[in-house]
């Protein structure tokens, strides 16, 4: 535990708005939570001075009031950090990451497709994962949708 | 029935030629279908080839719950295999909907699509269940030739 | 030379998984890949939502067919985590003898695959025949040959019982001793070696700023691998090597995969001999207090990762699955463009694509008077072991 303290330690001291909201859940699972506005220095000091180069997955959560996204990161020695972000569901926007990890393409592509997100910066491209003609406005990973019997559609009957 | 199309019948349960898709299963009944033409089980002795275009096939060897994204291909690949035209759904998810029953991108069974001629159950179904399967529709195409 | 575009549509009778690729050719050449996925999405996270832990453990078990066991143990590990229980020692080693063994037969699936994929037909005959071996033995252990059921929450269902080791070890070194006969083929065979090498390039760069995970990222000298980075089950108890390769190509992965599956049979050899004795299972509790966990899981193709949030009812607050071939998408496109179409059969089946852990179809376009074609998977196979012939390399003949 005791990397995971020293890295505790450096955060707080780089960041104070991050004091108390760190915790160590077990050997090598960090978990933290960061306000939007700074997210973006936040990860670039993670990847530069920590070592968190890899990013595992981004997760979107429906929290009610809020959407949330956890980014899932880790070191080259099996250290994970998920730094938890949160956003009013009024205005869902967040920044892209796609410039420093050019992975998070189809991570953020599902957000915005199954939650709602608006993400800025997002090069155009196909959606993921839903279906072309998928309606709009309707996000299925949200907790209040439910899912409207006319996205059913018919069969071809017997020749 | 003329003799022509005696001899065409015949030549068609003789040596079905089929054509697999996969409309959003979780590979198991794919793998389970690959498995069934390596030496162990072996179908290519009923004379069954397994082709890559919709319009050389006889049957149509589906696995997967339906998608909604997959739903318009597979009506597209239904309507393009020659008459008569057999479609064999493989696996529970292809039956009925397997465990995703109820999922929202899902439409159900493949016979909530296009018409089925035989279903094979199991999760996976087993390339003896394949076998079996297949010859039993074989044996229907016989008795109604 | 004009550019065409040419789409193969999702059926590939091939790769058994729809997805669409998008690809722009200039003559030969690919110029752009763009992947459409979408074909096997089954809204399995929304599912998890509306059933309970152990009921999700199935539904989870079948995202795919060929990595069940991964998905099952890294989504059960999660829960176990936020509930708090200890697992008995031979539970974790039960659960890392099946996860060796489905590695086991998920590579020498792929093996057989890309013989085929090149038009090495052989190759995939013998390779499956082999692997019968390991789904007899899994069917032995747990009653089905793919789709286990192993896992519970807290342990496992059922114990491998003392009269099976024997078996288990004796299929082991059948299976090195036809592994080491491969390997002198994939070695010694200059047409299967000239198919696969320089083809779907990956720079050590490349990998780690895409974050790629797997064979694909450990062909190119990149030593990351889960079990040993962030162990879990049983894997802190054994001795093995990450294998890694320089060739940073397709035939780069082939070598790993082999390497691989002589470390999995060192490594079942290890967990059978010090098996431990005990329970198999802890009881638990079927509301899972409030919490979350992230849980890592090195299946087959990669990482696979796992998020549960619980919210202390029987049903999961969020669970999220995030599958090895999603993080090696935006490889592809890499690996694909400046290469020539007869090679993207054997570039794609390279990264071992699971589209359905993914969700996962491709259109190819040549830009020459602006027409569209249509080509099935099987054709392009069949261009593309056509357009190795005429340049010499041909593999249909080779006797093994």
């Amino acid at each position: 535990m005791a990397k995971e303290e020293e890295i505790r330690e450096s955060l707080t001291k780089q960041f104070g708005a991050l004091e108390g909201k760190i915790r160590i859940q077990r050997a090598r699972r960090m978990w933290a939570e960061v306000e939007p506005s700074d997210f973006e220095t936040v990860l670039d000091y993670l990847r530069k001075s920590q070592g968190f180069v890899i990013l595992c997955t981004m997760t979107g959560l429906d929290k009610g009031e809020n959407l949330g996204i956890i980014y899932h990161l880790a070191r080259e020695d099996g250290i994970m950090l998920n730094v938890e972000v949160t956003v009013p569901k009024t205005n869902p926007v967040i920044k892209t990451v796609t410039a420093v990890f050019p992975g998070a393409d189809h991570y953020e592509r599902e957000l915005v497709d199954l939650l709602g997100f608006k993400i800025e910066g997002l090069a155009p491209g196909f959606r993921y994962p839903l279906t072309d003609d998928w309606p709009e406005g309707q996000y299925p990973l949200r907790k209040d949708w439910k899912l409207d019997p006319s996205l059913k559609t018919g069969k071809i009957e017997e020749s | 029935m003329s003799l022509v199309s005696k001899a065409i019948t015949w030549s068609r349960i003789k040596s079905p030629w089929i054509l697999h898709f996969n409309t959003g299963a979780c590979n198991a009944c794919d793998i389970e279908i690959l498995a069934a033409l390596t030496p162990r089980f072996d179908l290519e002795r009923f004379g069954i080839l397994l082709r890559s275009t919709p319009r050389h096939a006889d049957v149509l060897v589906c696995s997967g719950p339906v998608t909604r994204q997959a739903r318009e291909r597979l009506i597209r690949i239904y309507e393009q295999l020659p008459e008569p035209k057999f479609v064999v759904s493989v696996g529970s998810c292809s039956c009925s909907g397997g465990v995703f029953n109820g999922c929202y991108n899902m439409m159900g069974g493949v016979n909530e699509v296009i018409p089925v001629s035989a279903f094979i159950p199991g999760c996976p179904a087993r390339p003896e269940a394949l076998i079996d399967g297949v010859v039993k529709l074989l044996g229907s195409l016989q008795a109604t030739k | 030379m004009g550019k065409v575009f040419i789409p193969i549509g999702p059926q590939h009778p091939a790769l058994k998984e729809p997805a669409s690729f998008r690809i722009l050719l200039e003559g030969e050449k690919v110029i752009e890949a763009n992947v459409r996925l979408g074909y096997n999405h089954r809204g399995v996270e929304k599912a998890c939502e509306e059933r309970s832990y152990l009921q999700d453990m199935y539904l989870l078990e079948r995202v795919c067919g060929i990595c069940s066991h991964s998905h099952s143990t890294c989504f059960i590990q999660a829960v176990e985590e936020v509930a708090g229980l200890e697992i008995p020692p031979r539970a974790n080693y039960i659960r890392t003898v099946v996860a060796e063994l489905e590695r086991i037969h998920s590579h020498l699936l792929w093996l057989g695959v890309a013989g085929h994929e090149v038009g090495f037909d052989s190759l995939f005959m013998y390779v499956w025949r082999d692997r019968e071996i390991v789904m007899d033995l899994l069917a032995k252990i747990s009653g089905n040959r793919v789709n286990y059921g192993m896992n519970t929450i807290g342990g496992v269902r059922r114990d491998i019982s003392p009269g099976l080791y024997p078996e288990i070890l004796k299929a082991m070194d059948v299976l090195e001793e036809r592994t080491k006969y491969y390997i002198q083929i994939a070695t010694g065979e200059m047409s299967f070696i000239k198919r696969l090498s320089n083809v779907g390039r990956l720079s050590k760069e490349d990998v780690e700023t895409m974050c790629i995970v797997g064979p694909t990222g450990r062909a190119s000298g990149v030593p990351r691998d889960v079990r040993r980075d962030d162990p879990y089950a049983a894997y802190g108890d054994l001795s093995f090597k990450v294998i890694t390769d320089d060739h940073c190509d397709v035939y780069g992965r082939a070598v790993v995969r082999v390497l691989e599956l002589m470390e999995a049979y060192s490594m079942v050899r290890q967990l059978i001999k010090n098996m431990p004795e005990g329970p198999i299972v802890v009881k638990a509790p079927r509301k899972i207090p409030a919490g979350e966990a992230v849980s890592r899981y090195e299946a087959p193709r990669g990482e696979d990762v796992h998020y549960v949030r619980s919210n202390g009812t029987e049903k999961p607050e969020r669970v999220k699955v995030r599958a090895p071939t999603l993080a090696n998408l935006q490889a592809m496109k890499k690996m694909l463009e400046n290469y020539y179409l007869a090679d993207i059969p054997i570039v794609i089946a390279a990264i071992d694509p699971c589209f359905s852990c993914t969700d996962r179809t491709i259109e190819v376009n040549r830009l020459e008077k602006g027409t569209t074609e249509l080509m099935s998977w099987d054709a392009l196979r069949a261009y593309s072991i056509d357009w190795y012939a005429r340049q010499g390399i041909q593999l249909k003949g080779i006797r093994l």
